[in-house]
């Protein structure tokens, strides 16, 4: 009892300021379902969508990409020495999730009637697939997390059903997914074929499986993000308030990449951070390979935006001196500048030289976001919106809870702890050696290398 | 409104029936593969006999006896005195969850006078920005035109007030629980056989209740009839794809305030190609990740079976 007090009491400033952040979020919410959501925002008919939207919905699920990235760079393309940084990351994701769940009780007007979403489908609505999304890809994060509550439990039978029965229930989910966004049986016939395919492939031994995640859990998660992370920008497809430089075709595209973007800068200031506060190192050598891969996607992200601006014709606008213009650009150099800073190799391998552009990297992305929700929306002739108090101190308050749980959870669970030997011998022999650990370690790829450079360390 | 009545209607119930029946279907679609075109396009037929409301603004003297009435018909609980107070509030922007249908008077180049009277309300599209955006189908455009709203099912997620492009539904901001308000063509007098309250009680004859092949026919009619006295055009043919709520006027419509420059075409275009891509973006990423997945760990399996008995490092 006093060890679970321990670890939920606040030791430090800190803690107190997350838990007072909670609290008064939990009185205004108090207040929201007492009097209605016109008590604590300043949300109107014309504008109602407002800061909610914008940082919980589309900035929170964008900043919880690293799941989806991470756990399918290393367990559907190979890339396995990055192992150790994905159940951070899905730790992250799912409580990001559970935090936008959240929020979007208090932001829905008629919350408890959520589960409708359920039986009465209108497929045709990009608000349907993202609300399928979020509860099937929550569900597929809560599978993929298991593992390490199990572990922890020491429940070693449960563990041997969830690697039996997670594959079945994506068959089960993506099946229904399919068929719901069709009501096509052809198309939901595909759907359940293909996942049979493969999980009968792997049963009958002629695909291998991976040694620690069933794949179609891995597939599913990455299926759904993807799907998940587009359909936020097909929301705004149907709004035509938006201006001319977010609204665009192409704007799940443009969500999708600059969720896949902002994921490696998330997980490299996640596990810096982290590790700080954990009193622990970072994974300086996997960060550093991440990063290696951030001027390609920042360079990828870019291009398209460019391009499409582009395209559609309406590059001169952009050059006119305005509000609409002006945080348009600074998405931009945001991205440029990030850009830049990851592709100099002297700047990345100065202590802490992955932090600031990553930074930037998030920036540019909440940047693009609240353009789409919040700059680039006007109504002419309605007064305009600007968010309450209210309005940011909910927000901050879901925020410092998830901080909480995730601090709480981290000490709880086997999260970092998945090789405790070697990280400690690492950190016993690196010095300031570690952050600077030989590109070829990093490169020579797999875990060999690196156990037998923190061996030998 | 709907709040209480109609409990699961016909559509919803055969919806939940034919999800019953999935697990039956599921297997039987196989790997045969379904071209894109198989992909449900929504309705483009279907239209005919929608019923629909002409206003004819040359006609109407802003009495505003519509107003009091869609405030009785629906119980919108307004006084006359706040049906009749200040007129400063401008169009659509002025409609309130107790305010379905507003007339807005404008006035002569020197301000004195009105000359002109528009009306606004909702608009009853043909493929309803609000009906496509709804994840659950709680506004619903009805077989017989009217769109409606069924508040068992609404989410409050108000997605529908971001849609559409004249700005109609209204949404209760200090209520617990709120709902989507706006003009439904006064269902329960339909069911009667009578016409919505505010075409009953027009005493000029403004406002016309029909099916919206006649009234188009009609209002064409009409400015053939007197080329000089209409725009030669009517606001609402083809504006957002095409609308149940049809306009004559003697001035720019813009000047009765009816946004001018929508495209004509509906939402349900525009998120269209992106929602049929869904699917193929579904399967095809089954297909890929796999095939992935498949060859990464074959090559990861050979080289560990090279050298054997190394240390893992596992889940």
């Amino acid at each position: 009892m006093s060890r679970v007090l321990a670890v939920l009491l606040p030791r430090s400033p800190g803690g107190w300021i997350l838990w007072g952040l909670a609290f008064l979020a939990l009185v205004l919410v108090g207040v929201r379902f007492a009097h209605g959501l016109g008590a604590v925002t300043n949300l109107s008919d014309a504008y109602p969508w407002g800061f909610w939207i914008a940082v919980d919905v589309l900035i929170g699920i964008a900043l919880a990409s690293g799941g989806f990235v991470m756990a399918g760079v290393v367990h559907l393309f190979g890339r396995e020495r990055y192992h150790p940084l994905v159940r951070p990351a899905i730790l992250t994701a799912l409580l990001g999730y559970l935090l936008f769940i959240a929020a979007l009780a208090v932001d829905l007007g008629r919350p408890w009637h959520i589960w409708r979403a359920l039986i009465s489908w209108n497929h045709h609505s990009p608000m349907f697939e993202v609300a399928w999304c979020v509860m099937l890809y929550t569900t597929v994060l809560i599978l993929e997390f298991a593992p390490a509550v199990l572990e922890r439990l020491g429940l070693g039978r449960a563990l041997a059903w969830w690697r039996e029965g997670a594959p079945w229930v994506v068959v089960a989910m993506l099946t229904l997914f399919s068929y719901a966004m069709t009501l096509s049986p052809v198309w939901a016939g595909l759907t359940f074929g293909l996942l049979v395919l493969w999980e009968g492939l792997m049963r009958a031994g002629v695909m291998p499986r991976d040694r620690q995640m069933p794949i179609l859990l891995i597939l599913a998660g990455v299926t759904l993000s993807t799907l998940h992370q587009s359909s936020l920008g097909t929301l705004f497809l149907a709004v035509d308030r938006l201006a001319d430089p977010w609204q665009t075709p192409i704007l799940p595209v443009l969500f999708f990449l600059s969720a896949v973007m902002v994921a490696p800068a998330v997980v490299i200031l996640e596990a810096t951070f982290g590790a700080r506060a954990m009193g622990r190192r970072p994974e300086q050598p996997l960060l550093m390979g991440l990063a290696g891969a951030m001027p390609y996607l920042l360079g990828v992200y870019l291009a398209v935006r460019l391009g499409d601006v582009v395209v559609r014709g309406v590059v001169f606008p952009l050059l006119e001196p305005s509000v609409l213009s002006g945080w348009w650009w600074l998405e931009i150099l945001l991205l440029i500048s990030a850009w830049v800073l990851f592709s100099l190799p002297e700047l990345r391998w100065r202590r802490n030289g992955l932090v600031l552009p990553a930074f930037l990297t998030v920036l540019g992305l909440v940047t693009h976001r609240l353009g789409v929700a919040l700059v680039g929306i006007s109504v002419p002739g309605a007064p305009a919106y600007v968010p309450a108090w209210s309005e940011i101190a909910i927000t901050a308050g879901l925020l410092a809870a998830g901080l909480l749980a995730f601090r709480i959870l981290a000490e709880v669970l086997p999260v970092y702890g998945e090789e405790p030997e070697s990280q400690a011998r690492e950190a016993r022999a690196g010095g300031d050696g570690a952050g600077r650990l030989p590109a070829a370690g990093v490169d020579g790829g797999r875990r060999r290398a690196l156990a037998a450079e923190s061996a030998s360390g | 409104m709907h709040e209480s009545g109609n409990g699961i209607s016909r559509r919803r119930f055969l919806g939940v029936g034919s999800k019953v029946a999935l697990g039956a279907v599921a297997g039987t679609g196989g790997l045969a593969l379904p071209v894109l075109g198989a992909v449900r396009s929504e309705p483009a037929g279907g239209t005919n006999g929608h019923l629909a409301i002409l206003f004819d603004s040359t006609l109407c003297v802003g009495c505003r006896a519509c107003e009091m009435a869609c405030n009785d018909a629906n119980q919108l609980g307004r006084s006359v005195e706040e049906i009749f107070a200040g007129r400063e509030a401008e169009d659509f922007h002025a409609l309130a969850p107790d305010v379905f249908t507003y007339i807005t008077p404008h006035m002569d180049p020197t301000g004195s006078r009105a000359v002109a009277f528009g009306k606004a309300q909702c608009m009853h599209c043909l493929e309803p920005a609000c009906a496509t955006v709804c994840p659950v189908g709680a506004l619903e455009k009805t077989p017989e035109g009217p769109v409606i709203w069924h508040g068992e099912l609404c989410l409050g997620c108000r997605y529908c007030q971001m849609a559409c492009p004249f700005h109609v539904p209204r949404f209760e901001w200090h209520s617990r629980n709120p709902r989507i308000r706006k003009c439904e063509m006064c269902p329960s007098r339909r069911a009667e056989g009578e016409k919505p309250a505010c075409v009953s009680i027009c005493p000029t004859g403004a406002l016309k209740f029909g099916t919206r092949e006649d009234l188009l026919a009609e209002a064409h009619r009409r400015i053939q009839e007197n080329p000089r006295g209409y725009v030669h055009r009517v606001y609402g043919e083809k504006e957002a794809g095409g609308t149940g709520f049809l306009v004559l006027a003697a001035q720019p419509f813009r000047h009765l305030g009816y946004p001018e420059g929508l495209p004509q075409t509906s939402a349900a275009q525009a998120v269209r190609p992106a929602m049929a891509a869904v699917p193929v973006v579904l399967n095809g990423l089954i297909l890929a990740l796999g095939a992935s997945a498949w060859v990464v760990h074959r090559r990861a399996s050979k080289a560990e079976g090279e050298n054997d008995g190394k240390e893992e490092s596992h889940v």
